[in-house]
């Protein structure tokens, strides 16, 4: 005999999560579409403490619900994350979700991982939307592994929900303006060895330049670090400022995968332990900088870095796969190695090539008096000339090779054309051409295999 | 025995390599890809759309047949190719994102409507390779369910990233266009509530007055069962009169209500016109109502503020007298039931819109369309490049493209405009989006002027027109002007009020009286329905006015009559309206440097005018002047002269304060021989351009801005010439040093070509293009070659063409000649390696817009020197008070040799580069005329290069 009546929903599980300082998030929410009740949210997590605009727990499930309407037509492929983004004045929020399908009691059920911020934070949020999306997306193929085993995909997926919301708070109080003025900023020196010795200056400006402008400012002195950080930002677009973090001067956060350029303070051991996994799963290599003994380490150029974190997110996919317990989730700072692969843990090498443009800037930009705008308009100018560059070496590569139909086989000649034969020249163009177009370094530096920096040097003289 | 076929499954792994999957290993769906599609392609990531251009999608969920598409942006079925737009109206319009309750809310007597804010939403269909930002609105439509009809606009692209990384920007293009239409639909809702009320209040008098018979007809006190259903009928009629009374009230209430989108673009005008239309019509059919007022006391009560006393007889005829006044409609007389019929006909949107809300929403759409064509990585390269640029507007006028004075800020790009041509200070954006990406108005298409006949330009007039607007006739909408043009219709105003002939100042006054007090027209009727005839006036009255402001500046002033009568009127036209132009930029120039220092340059410019002669020119330009320029010019204007102006004809100096000025050669303006007498020389000088068509081939629009697309045209020629001339790079380097290259060749096309070519490396080649001569067939003079860096030569086998040559030796120690005929180049050697690599004829590079791409970098590269060379300031001041001019100097050689590595040659590039710049920044009055800032020569053996 029936009880009568619809199912009853099950109750809404809510996490508090205790982040510092104000955080724009509002919730974060999984939901999943139940086939005999329809959309259903499964877990809340809101910050802990003083918040902009307050939701209540039914108007984050009725927002929650609203990110799978629709997608019962959905058709895409098999462990495809697809995103939505939603700015709803009616209710002012925006909703970020990012729907996958996942096994849920036996049944593949259309899931949605989704974060609130107030409508507000639009032009907050927008600049880190590709960081929070990407980030999120690698948790949710862990948790789609979880799901697939049927354990409670909450746990996995708190991993990264957490830290976006810190990720977030700090933003709000630390990250780079949009416009940095150049008198915080080493550029506005009188010499050029004031603040930090020349040739550590030019090493620093190049490599950042050659790993996309993606840095690791390292130091005791936070102030020293952020000027640093700013002097860095200004070779960035105000977008991408709006990506990188300056340090706290007291205690220091950790290290977020993703951000351009962050400041980081040392320990009271004059010691900063870098998470190997997170700096690898950096869209871009990075750059690191210790301005307490001026030294300067880059990672392997983009094609490498992308192949070396392909390798390692495969591995460490398989090793969650491996898995037996729900109780035996491995913990992000394991390496994971297989047979196959086992991560070079010296991914952090010296500059190795010199360039002449960086080098000439550096000389050059001292020679301006400061603290008028002529050191503006010359660093606007060399921009400038970067940018053309880049897309000059783009389009020189889209033309050679009739948009990628053809392989790239005259890297000698661009080098001769476009005026860079300088190694480090080149890398600093491929490296704002990549961020244009991304993939062109596997392109042209042949398959995206593991090379080292001598089978390059070897593939370039073709 | 084992058979054969037993066999195979086991051989079958072997043979095809295939071993047992691995229980342990994880399957590909829960993996990620090592070898992504961008690896081996980065150009292939969005091959698998099945569209191959972005487009504007508008759709609806209609209440009847559900999510449909009803438009596409630009209208081509092969833009969507065989993409489903009807599923993927589905997937867009399947979310209600506004969820708001519509209809009668619980103790409610009357339907309410309800004011949703639009949304935003980004989604996709990963399988289809399609993603869209999908602006979801509401309109009203008396007749829909709810009084509602859903609609979204969604920009449709295959790049994800472009639509998220430009979301701020294409969420304020759809937000205006959203307004727009809803701006329209409130007012052709009104128009709808004003027809229904006028219906009901027919259907009820009629109604009133069958009952009334009725009732005299019959027994007193008894009641037929008829006579009890019209009775009936009529209260139903009275209740819905109050009902689409009450809607009327509503929507008049519009723009009081709290926003709640801070991202929501209004027009105040829009908004004022609309809710003063509807007020009017509020307070016209509350006293319309009265007559049957009395059977509802209480609510009669509740309308007496709104009702103002129309129950007297003054109103009554007032009303009677106004609806004598409107004999466009008449009322039809409603049926009961005959509303909320399943099998009507929805409107169109076309319907629920005024026609003139549409057709600018449209445009706004093809506007946005068009700005965010293209691949990402260019436009956001192009938006980069611009941002740039404005910082460094003191070097800009070298070799880049005219930004213009409306963009100083980025904001200022992104500033709302009313679609339908409201001046755009009527405009506020609640909240302004911090990140601007500013939409480029200096679109390529959009920066030539717009066909007169462009029905897509007619449109914008007709609207204006429509909706009555005077004043905004003189005011172009971003999509139809150029940054140009802005400047003379701003001079057109003037100009009409004084000139137009069609119209009396009284009359234009009164109109515009009008417009400022923005006061509903007395009968709101001629308003909402304005007279065709009118229309069609004011229509064609602006088209014409619309063509000539974005004809050009050289247009501006020639209003009255476009065929000038003199060609003297023309030049000092021009002038006079260039005049203009280089004030209003001089001034915002001197702004932006304040902060830099002067001592360097003022220092300077001793020394760089030291080796040249700079009182000579103005000297000889005021001899040249003994009387006004009318009085010593002699026009021989043949019938010719009757054919209206060509921009590229138009020579001459851009500033009347030009030292050259006097000698201006008024050439080839009308398209043939015009002569006049050179004072300096006595010789009779004949100058023309010929009408021939490869004229066309000629980038350089004189009197117009040379624009990008122009010089990425250019590029090509350049690539051509650097292939095909050896000494390509020895003519550069007279381009680049300041030396006047001639051009000389018998066949126009081929000199015309070259020129363009060869143009993009002359610096400060002028707004317009103006140090650059593109044909000239007379010979020129001393002062033509400090004005003009870069001439295209006749050669003629006449007395004219001798007296040329003789022109061109006398000069020769001046001028460098590159003989188009004879392929050879006669130019002082040059061996420095700075230009090496934009004129190596061995380059590999392909096309012309790389190697423009190319040249760009590398000039600016050479502005950044020459700025440097420019603003540092010890070699330009003395250390010390001992230091004569001649360690300075030592200072500077010093500098460029070894600092920059320059040798003899290439240092004459930065010294005349940096002679520009100074010269720019001390006399900014003068920086958009083209004059050079002094003639220099050296006396160095010219050598003859062959190919």
């Amino acid at each position: 005999m029936s009880s009568g009546g619809p199912p009853q929903s099950p109750a809404v599980a809510k996490s508090e999560v205790a982040v510092e300082g104000e955080c724009p998030l509002l919730a974060a929410t999984f939901a999943y579409w139940d086939n005999i009740l329809g959309p259903r949210v499964r877990h809340i997590w809101v910050p802990k403490g003083d918040q902009v605009m307050f939701l209540s727990d039914g108007e984050v499930t009725f927002l929650a619900n609203h990110t799978l309407n629709g997608e019962i037509l959905r058709s895409a492929e098999c462990g495809a994350v697809d995103v939505k983004f939603f700015v709803l004045a009616e209710k002012g929020v925006i909703i970020v979700s990012l729907i996958f399908d996942g096994e849920l009691k036996g049944d593949k059920n259309t899931c949605a991982l989704s974060i609130i911020l107030p409508q507000t934070e639009l032009a907050f949020y927008l600049p880190l939307h590709t960081i929070c999306v990407e980030r999120l997306k690698h948790v949710i193929r862990k948790g789609r592994i979880w799901m697939q085993k049927g354990f409670n995909i909450i746990s996995v997926l708190s991993l990264e929900i957490v830290p976006i919301m810190e990720l977030l708070a700090s933003m709000k109080t630390h990250s780079v303006p949009e416009d940095v003025d150049i008198k915080d900023t080493v550029l506005n020196d009188d010499d050029i060895g004031d603040s930090c010795h020349e040739d550590f200056l030019h090493k620093a400006i190049s490599s950042h330049l050659q790993t996309c402008g993606c840095s690791i400012v390292v130091g005791s002195n936070p102030e020293k670090v952020n000027k640093i950080v700013r002097t860095l930002c200004l070779f960035l677009t105000p977008a991408e400022r709006k990506c990188s973090r300056l340090c706290k001067a007291d205690s220091s956060f950790k290290y977020d995968t993703g951000l351009f350029i962050q400041g980081l303070l040392k320990d009271s051991t004059g010691s900063f332990v870098l998470p190997f996994r997170q700096v690898l799963y950096s869209p871009y290599p990075t750059t690191h900088i210790d301005v307490d003994i001026n030294t300067v380490k880059q990672m392997p150029p983009c094609h490498e870095h992308t192949y070396n974190q392909r390798r390692y997110m495969r591995s460490e996919l398989s090793t969650l796969w491996k898995t037996d317990s729900e109780e035996e989730i491995p913990p992000d700072t394991i390496i994971h190695t297989d047979e196959t692969f086992t991560p070079d843990l010296n991914i952090f090498q010296d500059v190795m090539h010199k360039d002449t443009l960086v080098k000439s800037f550096i000389d050059e930009v001292f020679m301006l008096k400061p603290g008028l705008s002529l050191r503006s308009t010359y660093l606007a100018q060399f921009l400038l000339l970067l940018h053309r560059k880049a897309l000059t070496l783009l389009k020189y590569i889209e033309d050679d090779t009739q948009k990628g139909k053809k392989p790239f086989r005259s890297l000698r000649n661009l080098k001769t054309d476009l005026d860079l034969t300088v190694e480090g020249d080149l890398n600093i163009v491929m490296a704002l051409a990549e961020k244009l177009r991304a993939g062109l370094h596997s392109f042209v530096f042949g398959k995206p295999f593991y090379t080292s920096m001598q089978e390059r040097d070897v593939l370039m003289s073709f | 025995m084992i058979g054969s076929p037993d066999l195979v499954a086991f051989t079958k792994e072997d043979e095809y390599g295939q071993t047992s999957p691995d229980p342990w290993a994880l399957p590909e769906e829960f993996s990620v890809p090592l070898y992504p599609l961008a690896d081996s392609n980065p150009w292939a990531k969005t091959s698998y759309a099945k569209f191959t251009k972005d487009f504007i999608l508008i759709s609806e969920f209609s209440e009847q047949v559900g999510p449909q598409p009803l438009l596409t942006i630009p209208d081509d079925p092969k833009i969507c190719g065989t993409f489903d737009l009807n599923y993927f109206s589905l997937r867009i319009m399947s979310v209600d994102y506004q969820a708001s309750f519509v209809g009668h809310p619980p103790g409610s007597g009357y339907p309410r409507l309800s004011f949703v804010e639009d949304s935003r939403v980004v989604l996709g269909d990963s399988k289809e390779g399609a993603f869209a930002y999908v602006h979801h609105l509401t309109l009203y439509d008396l007749e829909a369910r709810g009084f509602v009809r859903p609609f979204c606009m969604a920009y449709v692209s295959a790049d994800e990233r472009k639509i998220m990384l430009q979301f701020q920007e294409l969420s304020l293009r759809f937000s205006q266009a959203s307004e727009c239409l809803k701006a329209g639909n409130r007012r052709a809702f009104a128009k709808e509530l004003q027809r229904k009320l006028r219906d009901l209040e027919y259907t009820h008098s009629v109604l009133q007055r069958e009952e009334g018979l009725q009732r005299e007809a019959g027994p007193q006190r008894m009641y037929s069962a008829h006579a009890v259903e019209k009775a009936n009928e009529l209260a139903n009629v009275e209740k819905s009169i109050y009902e689409h009374r009450d809607l009327l009230k509503q929507i008049s209430l519009y723009n009081r209500r709290p926003r709640r989108d801070p991202h929501a673009v209004t027009c105040q005008k829009c908004m004022s016109e609309c809710l003063s239309e509807c007020e009017a019509l509020l307070d016209k059919y509350a006293k319309l109502a009265n007559p049957f007022s009395y059977n509802n006391k209480g609510e009669k009560r509740e309308e007496g503020q709104a009702d103002g006393g129309g129950g007297d007889g003054e109103g009554d005829e007032e009303e009677d007298e106004s609806v004598k006044r409107r004999p466009s409609y008449t009322p039809q007389l409603i049926k009961a039931k005959s509303a909320k019929c399943f099998d009507k006909r929805l409107k169109t949107l076309l319907e629920l819109c005024e026609n003139t809300f549409y057709s600018a929403t449209v445009e706004l759409l093809k506007e946005t369309e068009r700005s965010f064509r293209g691949d990402l990585c260019y436009l956001h390269t192009r938006r980069l490049d611009r941002a740039l640029c404005r910082k460094q507007r003191i070097t800009n006028f070298l070799f880049e493209e005219d930004l213009g004075d409306d963009d100083e800020d980025e904001g200022r790009t992104l500033r709302p405009f009313c679609a339908v041509n409201h001046a755009v200070d009527n405009y506020s954006l609640l909240n302004p989006p911090p990140i601007v990406l500013g939409p480029d108005h200096l679109e390529l298409d959009s920066l030539e002027p717009p066909d007169p006949l462009d029905p897509a330009s007619e449109t914008s007039h007709t609207q204006e027109s429509e909706l009555g607007l005077r004043e905004s006739h003189l005011e172009s909408s971003p999509s139809d002007q150029t940054l140009e043009t802005q400047e003379s219709s701003e001079e057109t105003k003037g100009s009409f009020s004084s000139d137009k002939s069609g119209l009396g100042q009284s009359e234009r006054q009164q109109n515009l009286a009008g417009m400022k007090s923005e006061a509903p027209d007395p009968d709101p009727d001629s308003d909402l329905t304005p007279d065709p005839d009118h229309n069609t006036d004011m229509e064609r009255e602006s088209s014409s006015e619309e063509t000539e402001t974005t004809a050009g500046d050289d247009e501006g002033d020639n209003k009255e009559d476009q065929t000038p009568t003199s060609l003297l009127e023309v030049v000092s036209g021009l002038e006079a309206s260039r005049e203009d132009v280089c004030e209003g930029e001089a001034e915002e120039v001197s702004d932006l440097l304040v902060q830099i220092d002067t001592a360097c340059c003022m220092a300077q410019e001793g020394f760089l005018y030291e080796a040249s002669a700079p009182e000579a020119v103005p000297r000889l330009s005021q001899n040249s002047h003994p009387q006004p320029l009318s009085q010593t010019l002699v026009v021989n204007q043949e019938p010719q002269a009757q054919i209206p102006l060509q921009d590229d004809y138009t020579v001459g100096s851009p500033c009347s304060e030009s030292p050259a000025a006097g000698l201006e050669l008024p050439v080839g303006l009308l398209g043939d021989a015009v002569s006049r007498t050179s004072v300096e020389d006595g010789w009779d000088c004949t100058m023309s351009a010929s009408t021939g068509s490869d004229r066309a081939a000629s980038p350089l629009g004189y009197g117009g801005t040379v624009t990008l697309r122009q010089r990425k045209k250019a590029g090509q020629g350049a690539l051509r010439f650097v292939r095909q001339y050896p000494f390509a790079m020895q003519a550069l380097w007279c381009l680049l040093s300041g030396r006047t290259l001639v051009v000389l060749g018998a066949d126009e096309g081929r000199v015309r070509r070259l020129v363009a070519a060869l143009a993009l490396f002359v610096p400060s080649p002028g707004k317009c293009g103006e140090r650059i001569q593109a044909w000239l067939s007379c010979p020129f003079t001393l002062t033509d070659l400090q004005r003009w860096k870069l001439i295209g030569l006749q050669r003629v086998a006449s007395p004219v063409g001798s007296s040329m040559l003789y022109s061109l030796s006398r000069y020769s120690r001046y001028i460098s000649i590159l003989d188009a005929d004879q392929k050879t180049l006669r130019c002082p050697p040059y061996r420095g390696q700075l230009l090496a690599n934009i004129a190596d004829h061995r380059t590999y590079i392909r096309r012309g817009s790389t190697y423009f791409l190319h040249v760009q970098s590398t000039l600016c590269r050479l502005a950044a020197k020459a700025f440097l060379f420019t603003f540092t300031h010890h070699l330009h001041l003395p250390v010390s008070s001992t230091e004569g001019p001649e360690g300075l100097e030592g200072r500077r050689c010093c500098f460029l040799q070894e600092q920059l590595g320059l040798g003899e040659e290439d240092s004459h590039i930065l010294l005349y580069l940096s002679q520009l710049i100074t010269h720019q920044y001390l006399q900014p009055a003068n920086r958009s005329s083209a004059t050079a800032p002094c003639f220099s020569f050296n006396y160095s053996t010219s050598v003859l290069y062959k190919i």
